[in-house]
């Protein structure tokens, strides 16, 4: 029962995430939308919980059989509710969601994020695929719940059969490791892994792979970005990203060391290839949320420079990285659906068309800052958070002599400036569409979350020691 | 007074987010704060001046130095100074800020912006020269891109934001290489760190081959700044299009940053990798010097003339680098400033024609000296003083360039000589083309130069004459720190 105890705040959210559910089906039409202040109380207080689980843990807290709750995996846990909380504010503002389901929407959401908090957690690998499920299937709703858009639709599908296909493939692979190590726990393992077991490992992988949108399993990513209704975008591009290449540096750094299975050429190479194809594909986009897919695919292959280096300094990297990129990120896409929602009124077509971002400094001087702080802060120029991140994982690279990766990693971010500056150059450089009205209105809760992003963004690029420490007092594995 | 470097730094920034905070349609208050947020640090760097200590004791030492922890846990210091080195650079950085400053009131349109980028890109190049932690320069090395780059953009030229760009990816690229030979040097310390002063000690346990791949990394970022040959495309492209005062900015400041780079970190911190380089790095100064000056020979927009001058002028400063000697080392960093002050009012002064005819084409012009006379005197004296007439401030530094050059590098100096006989020329004929001559009609009432042109004239030309009459000046402040250097590694 003491186990059961630490799973509190995992427990707390997904009995709030069923009765909002409930209260959904509860609710007088047209009201629906109140419940998803309903839903952001239940983050913020599940949130509480952990922090306040942080502040009395005092060091070792015990072991479950299936999951560790350990600082690693409490850190992630608040990277991933800070992201469910800035995408569920995004979603206060967004007209996309049929009223009559709101409650729905904000439930899956919240199992979403139960399954994330599983997810970084587990120890086992029958829990991980467990909440790698959890987290797949109410991704494939949340991404189709535009039923009347024939994009979310087509997003959902595809997101859907290379889900299904991967959790097989993921399923086999438990079954082959089985096969060898006799034992779904991955706690006892110290010697080196057979082939079958390395054959079973591969295949695991892959089903983070998916997770994590890592080249070549990234084929997904932009159909079901765009399809989706933005929140979810903005959310699907965070959470789940963070959430699975945690969990895959606790397998492969903790519970899989190098000694059992040597997998650094492979994850080097997978790494190499998800930040270049993800920049370059990237290069050619017109649409703001497919451009930010695509981005986001870059990003995930920066992290995962600390899965590959493996040493002290790239755990933290994997989490300094992590927690800046929610800020960042959710800022951008914050900024896409403000000027999303605005092209609607005035202009017909794809919102999301970059031409969108238009003179934008002329509109609002304060949007056209704030979007390029984000996007200067994704390309990781200095002195924005974006920078102390990169500076991380590079600086692991470097450290562990992995100094093709850091090279690598360093040419895809010039590359990537060419895009980043593409949305700079329309919002400064070009004058504004002659239909755009003078001013740029913006939701009030759109604003809020951009501007925590943009407070978060600028403060822990001047003054990151805070967030440093903590993570160096984060990056450690319970077993 | 402890925080002066803070103060001169940090001044432009209060400026910055003060004019974010004023309405965009009032243009008298961001004129004042633009104004105000520039000339408070010239006025602290004056003093600085009168306080620097330019005795041979403290040629060794940073002085005003500022060391507080920044970021304990990555052992990152908020650490700053200054020495013979780098103190002329912040002097002539503050001054140009203000002088360009000045050049931008003839700003029309956007101005609030122009400001805060203006003031932005100010703090990182004060930052880039005083400070002496490796991951707070390379902080203030990368912050003076973005500004640039929207100074570039929407001010511009014709071809603004093509140039934008090039200017921002170039300068990126070699500036990510040096971050990872700053990542390198950070592992190869014991214990780790980034504190430059301390880097500057460890030479001794570094092997040829890491030195020699650490300064590659260095050299790519700074010699993208300098510009040096090859990589000098994006230059002519961003003089040309950037406005008037972002030129002055570009050409008196930030390509300083490459050459104080060269000196600061290469020389001191990889004293093996520099000396294998150094053959190379002559032949680089001297292709610079001829190359350019003949490229600027070519030209007959005037704009892009100075702007390839430029390239001739800082190859005269890696030339003399490439001396390793005090003479040479105090040649170049004369040499930096002077360009700053010459090549800053060369122009200011395109600007100023540019702003009337709506044309820079030598060609077109003729026998303006009868119409514009002061404008001419001008011109002329900014021209002899940048062709290396002696009396004026270009004279000296070049002579002490190829004097510090030439013991070591004999014919490379003498075939660098060139470069001079085709920089007389091109400003020469220039001249004739533009001043004598008949008066061309078409400019029959082209109006002189106008009072805020004066102001931000005046002080240059002033500078120019007082500096080759005495420069002992500059000189004195930069001596002591020069000895220092060259005597490292003898």
């Amino acid at each position: 029962m003491v186990n059961l105890a630490l799973l509190r705040p995992e427990f707390v959210l997904s009995a709030l995430a069923l009765a909002l559910l409930a209260a959904d089906l509860l609710t007088p039409p047209g009201r629906g939308r109140a419940l998803d202040w309903g839903a952001l109380a239940s983050c913020a207080a599940t949130l509480a919980l952990v922090i306040a689980g942080l502040a009395c843990a005092g060091g070792h807290l015990g072991l479950g059989t299936l999951w560790a709750v350990d600082p690693f995996s409490q850190f992630l846990k608040i990277v991933i509710l800070g992201s469910a909380i800035l995408s569920l504010l995004l979603n206060l503002d967004y007209e996309g969601i049929p009223v009559r389901h709101a409650g729905s929407f904000s439930g899956l959401l919240l199992l979403c994020t139960v399954g994330m908090m599983f997810l970084v957690s587990a120890v086992d690998l029958l829990l991980l695929f467990v909440s790698l499920e959890l987290v797949s299937l109410s991704s494939f709703v949340l991404t189709g719940y535009e039923r009347a858009s024939p994009k979310s639709n087509e997003g959902a599908l595809k997101y859907f059969i290379f889900g299904a296909f991967a959790a097989a493939v993921m399923a086999f692979g438990i079954s082959l490791f089985y096969g060898e190590a006799r034992t779904t726990l991955l706690l006892s393992l110290g010697s080196p892994l057979g082939p079958l077991g390395l054959l079973g490992l591969l295949f695991i992988l892959i089903g983070f792979g998916f997770k994590a949108a890592m080249v070549p399993m990234h084929f997904w990513v932009p159909d079901a970005y765009e399809g989706a209704p933005t929140p979810v975008t903005a959310f699907l591009s965070v959470a789940p990203k963070v959430a699975a290449l945690g969990a895959l540096a606790r397998l492969l750094t903790a519970l899989v060391p190098t000694r059992a299975a040597d997998l650094t050429l492979l994850l080097s190479i997978l790494c190499v290839l998800t930040m270049t194809v993800g920049n370059f594909v990237a290069l050619f986009q017109r649409n703001v949320k497919r451009l930010l897919a695509y981005s986001s695919i870059a990003q995930a292959g920066y992290i995962m420079i600390g899965i590959v280096t493996a040493d002290a300094m790239g755990t933290q990297g994997v989490l300094l990285y992590s927690f800046v990129y929610v800020a960042m990120n959710i800022g951008a896409f914050a900024m896409a659906i403000a000027l999303a929602e605005d092209r609607r009124r005035y202009a017909a077509g794809d919102p999301y068309d970059l031409s969108a971002f238009d003179g934008l400094a002329g509109r609002s001087l304060p949007a056209a800052l704030a979007m390029a702080f984000f996007l200067l802060s994704l390309a990781g120029i200095p002195p924005l958070a974006g920078f102390i991140g990169k500076f991380y994982l590079i600086g692991s690279a470097v450290g562990t002599r992995h100094y093709w990766l850091a090279v690598a990693a360093v040419v895809n971010s010039v590359v990537s400036v060419y895009y980043y500056m593409s949305i700079a150059y329309r919002m400064f450089f070009v004058a504004r569409q002659r239909e755009a009205p003078r001013r740029l209105s913006m939701g009030v809760s759109l604003y809020g979350s951009a501007a925590l992003a943009l407070a978060a963004v600028l403060a822990l690029g001047v003054l990151p020691d805070r967030l440093v420490a903590w993570v160096q007092a984060s990056a450690k594995f319970l077993p | 007074m402890i925080h002066l470097l803070s103060l001169i730094t940090f001044i432009p920034l209060v400026g910055a987010l003060v004019v974010l905070c004023l309405p965009k349609d009032g243009r008298r208050p961001i004129e004042v704060v633009g104004l105000l947020a520039t000339a408070l640090p010239l006025v602290l760097s004056c003093w600085l001046y009168a306080a620097f200590d330019c005795s041979d004791a403290a040629g060794a030492t940073m002085q005003f130095v500022e060391r507080h922890a920044w970021i304990p846990s990555m052992n990152v210091q908020y650490y700053l100074g200054v020495d013979g080195l780098s103190g002329p650079l912040v002097i002539l950085t503050a001054l140009m800020s203000l002088i360009a400053m000045i050049a931008s009131l003839g700003i029309k349109e956007r101005f609030k912006e122009y400001v805060f980028w203006f003031l932005v890109l100010e703090v990182g190049m004060l930052g880039v020269f005083e400070s002496l932690d490796f991951f707070l320069f390379y902080v203030f090395w990368e912050l003076t891109l973005v500004p640039m780059y929207f100074l570039i953009g929407v001010w511009g030229g014709p071809q603004k934001e093509y140039a934008a760009i090039k200017f921002f990816l170039y300068t990126l690229t070699g500036s990510v290489f040096m971050l990872l030979a700053i990542l390198a040097l950070y592992f190869q310390a014991d214990p780790h760190t980034f504190d430059m002063v301390a880097l500057m000690k460890i030479h001794g346990s570094l092997s040829l081959k890491f030195q020699i791949i650490v300064f590659l990394g260095f050299y790519l970022g700074f010699a993208v700044k300098v510009p040096a040959f090859p990589f000098h495309t994006w230059l002519p492209l961003a003089h040309v299009e950037a406005p008037t005062a972002i030129s002055v900015i570009l050409a008196a400041v930030l390509l300083k940053m490459g050459v104080y780079g060269i000196m600061r970190v290469s020389y001191t911190m990889l004293p093996l990798g520099f000396e294998w380089f150094l053959p190379i790095l002559v032949m680089i100064a001297v292709i610079n010097i001829v190359y350019g000056a003949l490229c600027a020979m070519a030209q007959t927009d005037m704009k892009k003339m100075v702007a390839y001058s430029s390239i001739n002028h800082m190859g005269y400063c890696l030339l003399a680098i490439a001396g390793c000697s005090a003479t040479g080392f105090s040649g170049s960093l004369l040499q930096m400033v002077n360009h700053g002050i010459i090549t800053g009012a060369l122009f200011l002064l395109v600007g100023v024609i540019y702003d009337r005819a709506h044309t820079r084409d030598i060609t077109v012009f003729g026998g303006l000296a009868t119409r514009v006379p002061v404008y001419a005197g001008f011109m002329s004296l900014a021209c002899f003083a940048s062709l290396g007439l002696p009396g004026l401030a270009g004279f000296v530094s070049e002579f002490l360039c190829f004097l510090g050059a030439f013991t070591r590098w004999k014919y490379h100096t003498a075939v660098a000589v060139v470069g001079i006989l085709v920089t007389a020329a091109f400003f020469l004929r220039m001249i004739e083309k533009v001043f004598l001559g008949p008066l061309n009609n078409r400019w029959a009432d082209l109006s002189d130069m106008n009072a805020r042109e004066l102001v931000s004239v005046v002080p240059l030309a002033i500078l120019m004459v007082a500096l080759g009459i005495w420069p002992k000046w500059a000189l004195g402040m930069m001596n002591a720190t020069m000895m220092h250097m060259a005597g490292l590694f003898k």
